[in-house]
């Protein structure tokens, strides 16, 4: 009987040989002037999704097969658990406690921030996506947020466009103005 | 000899001029802070730093880079020492026999047997990689291929056997990267790999894209889902230096040359690096060392192995890249990204066509090693106070270094999405133990792995026997199968040891 502690440990390496399976396809059917006696560029990739394929081939049967085996592990994993146990002392950091909401939640910020840059602004979008990040992280100092992310977006808008010379998305009308604006104070042409 | 020594003594005229001693400085002081500031790693620090660097000067970029490289792995001992937090895994076995000496009431010993061992072992590899480089690149132009290839091979085999929790796990985090490589317009054929259609997917995926997404995004990630909370800190009294006296330096002499040794020869093995000549040299240590039995109760000695290696590595990095164009190691792999960005292909070659450039980094790994022992000397005490900066506040600008690096890379927000994916795969990585190291390197050396290996195949016929019956590719290929085998003997040999 196939536990469930079993099958979460499949779902990986299932996904990536899946993923690698639709890869393999799409290379077959990379478009190319074939050369005679010369490999084609698909030879690479899909040798690569092979080798995938087989080591997470590998990996579900040996989850799936009853019995407890060992693994072999990297050296210099080895070398850290072997050492801290010789020791009796810390190895690597602890696992804390998970707070999946949290990283759900600052994946959804970031990726919000993405898609908000180009239609905002640079100013317009990072203002309120450092505060609203520092705040989903715990700190509650209000006057340090608004003052970090305020003070820490001016000075980035100032070195990239000023200093480096990286043109920062500017945004659209009417967010657009308060980027020139902001330009114009600082001197960006 | 006489011509290498003239053009270091030109690259040390060189790192002195205003900008590139200000990118010194500047470096030096960024790589210390960031080996201290929580959430901050080496190699995030450096790729973090890239960006700012792409209107300098190629050498002032370098030798900024270089100066964070070779300071980052020395800050970090101050608070596995003072407060029982390594800033990463070079800084562990610090923990052993530093923090107990500080519990002791030596914490001002302890700081300085790392400052005298960072800057010991900093500069015999500093010394060893002038010495070598030119030597190994007149080898390496005359090598092949296939050689060429073999040595990849290796770097890629090496960093899958050392690193990670499952040996099987690193090699799909390798292919991984391997694969991200092939996206784009094969040099070839000008077929499209994998591009579905997305205009920029030709140009292939920048592997600084990779490495700020997986490194940096994907830490703060793994952070973000630990609530920001770290352990409290243990202080264990003022910070201060108080460097040993000669004869007791003199009395750790085997010391100091083994580790600095080891740290070097590990530096020049692509794929190791600081972490892996801390922990083998620490082994050493514990193997041969004169005090061995005491090691752990807070001796010097366990101090000194670690550190010594970490710091000589850098060297030992440098060997390879600037020789060979192979970057060994992460931060090495940004280096050569600073190098690739201003147009410069490190290799034998530029040895003949950029000699200058190249002596005044090399310069600048000696100047590094010594500013940082300064700085670090009179500055440890106010450094170590930026452990108590909110660590949510300096994650939250690591993801908008993350964003406007990635950014600036090519002015396109589709490199921005990229760098979302590959910070979400980061996190997915460290979350199901993929080790994150081969995926980046993959895509590092990804390239030059493929371009080898088809090369090689026109050249011979497709007899891919040439791997194995040249003399140099073949050892080096024997090699890197035993690299892969290790792992696999380690377990055999411990199933062993459990059933006897």
């Amino acid at each position: 009987m196939l536990d469930v502690a079993r099958l979460k440990r499949v779902v990986p390496y299932a996904v990536v040989a899946t993923g690698a399976g639709y890869l393999y396809q799409v290379a077959a059917n990379i478009q190319y002037q074939a050369r005679a006696g010369v490999l084609g560029p698909d030879f690479w990739p899909k040798a690569i999704l092979a080798l995938t394929i087989v080591v997470c081939g590998y990996k579900i049967a040996a989850a799936l097969a009853p019995g407890r085996r060992g693994e072999a592990a990297g050296v210099l994993e080895h070398l850290i658990e072997e050492s801290a146990a010789q020791r009796g002392g810390t190895g690597a950091t602890a696992a804390g406690e998970s707070h999946l909401w949290l990283l759900l939640g600052g994946m959804a910020l970031s990726a919000g921030y993405v898609w908000a840059i180009t239609r905002l602004g640079f100013f317009t979008a990072t203002v309120p996506y450092l505060a609203a990040f520092i705040a989903l992280g715990g700190y509650r100092r209000w006057g340090v947020v608004a003052a970090v992310s305020v003070i820490g977006t001016v000075l980035l808008l100032f070195f990239f466009m000023k200093v480096v010379y990286v043109s920062l998305p500017l945004g659209q009308e009417p967010f657009l103005q308060v980027t020139l604006l902001l330009m114009k104070i600082m001197g960006i042409r | 000899m006489e011509g290498v020594l003239t053009q270091l003594a030109a690259g040390f005229v060189s790192v002195f001029s205003p900008l590139n001693f200000a990118a010194l400085t500047v470096g030096l002081v960024i790589g210390l802070l960031i080996a201290v500031l929580p959430g901050l790693t080496l190699v995030m620090g450096v790729v973090l730093a890239l960006p700012f660097t792409y209107k300098m000067d190629v050498t002032s970029a370098v030798i900024l880079l270089t100066a964070m490289y070779v300071s980052g792995t020395y800050a970090g001992a101050w608070t596995s020492i003072l407060f029982r937090v390594p800033g990463e895994p070079i800084d562990v076995p610090l923990l052993w026999d530093g923090y107990t000496m500080a519990r002791k009431g030596r914490a001002a010993q302890a700081l300085g047997w790392t400052l005298l061992a960072a800057l010991f072992g900093g500069l015999v590899a500093a010394s060893a990689m002038v010495l070598l480089s030119q030597p190994i690149a007149k080898v390496a132009l005359t090598l092949s291929t296939p050689e060429y290839f073999a040595i990849i091979f290796f770097g890629l085999a090496s960093v899958v056997s050392l690193g990670g929790a499952s040996l099987a796990n690193a090699l799909i985090s390798l292919f991984i990267g391997l694969l991200l490589a092939t996206v784009g317009v094969d040099d070839t054929y000008g077929a499209h790999r994998f591009t579905f259609d997305v205009p920029i997917l030709a140009d292939g995926i920048d592997y600084l894209i990779v490495m700020v997404g997986a490194y940096g995004l994907g830490e703060v990630f793994t952070r973000l889902e630990r609530g920001f909370r770290s352990a409290p800190l243990e202080s264990v009294g003022a910070a201060r230096t108080r460097l040993p006296r000669l004869k007791e330096a003199l009395a750790l002499k085997g010391t100091f040359v083994r580790s600095s040794l080891l740290g070097l020869l590990i530096g020049i093995v692509p794929g190791a690096g600081a972490t892996v000549a801390s922990f083998l040299s620490y082994g050493a240590e514990a193997q041969y060392g004169r005090r061995r039995s005491q090691l752990g109760d807070g001796i010097a000695e366990g101090i000194v192995a670690p550190q010594a290696a970490a710091t000589s590595s850098v060297g030992g990095a440098m060997i390879p890249l600037m020789t060979m164009g192979i970057p060994g190691s992460g931060a090495t792999a940004i280096i050569l990204g600073a190098f690739l960005l201003h147009g410069l292909q490190p290799g034998p070659q530029v040895f003949q066509t950029s000699s200058h450039i190249v002596y005044a980094v090399f310069a600048s790994v000696f100047l590094a090693v010594i500013g940082m022992c300064v700085i670090g000397y009179f500055a440890v005490r106010a450094m170590v106070r930026v452990l108590e900066f909110p660590e949510v506040i300096v994650s939250a600008y690591v993801v908008m270094l993350c964003i406007l690096g990635a950014f600036a890379a090519r002015n396109n927000i589709t490199d921005v999405w990229l760098l979302v994916v590959f910070g979400i795969l980061g996190y997915a990585a460290e979350r199901w133990r993929f080790p994150v190291p081969p995926l980046v390197l993959g895509a590092i050396l990804g390239p030059l792995a493929e371009s080898t290996f088809m090369t090689t195949m026109i050249s011979f016929d497709n007899d891919w026997t040439v791997f194995f019956t040249r003399p140099v590719a073949g050892t080096v290929m024997l090699l890197s199968l035993a690299a892969l085998l290790l792992p696999v003997v380690r377990q055999l040999r411990h199933k062993r040891r459990i059933v006897a």
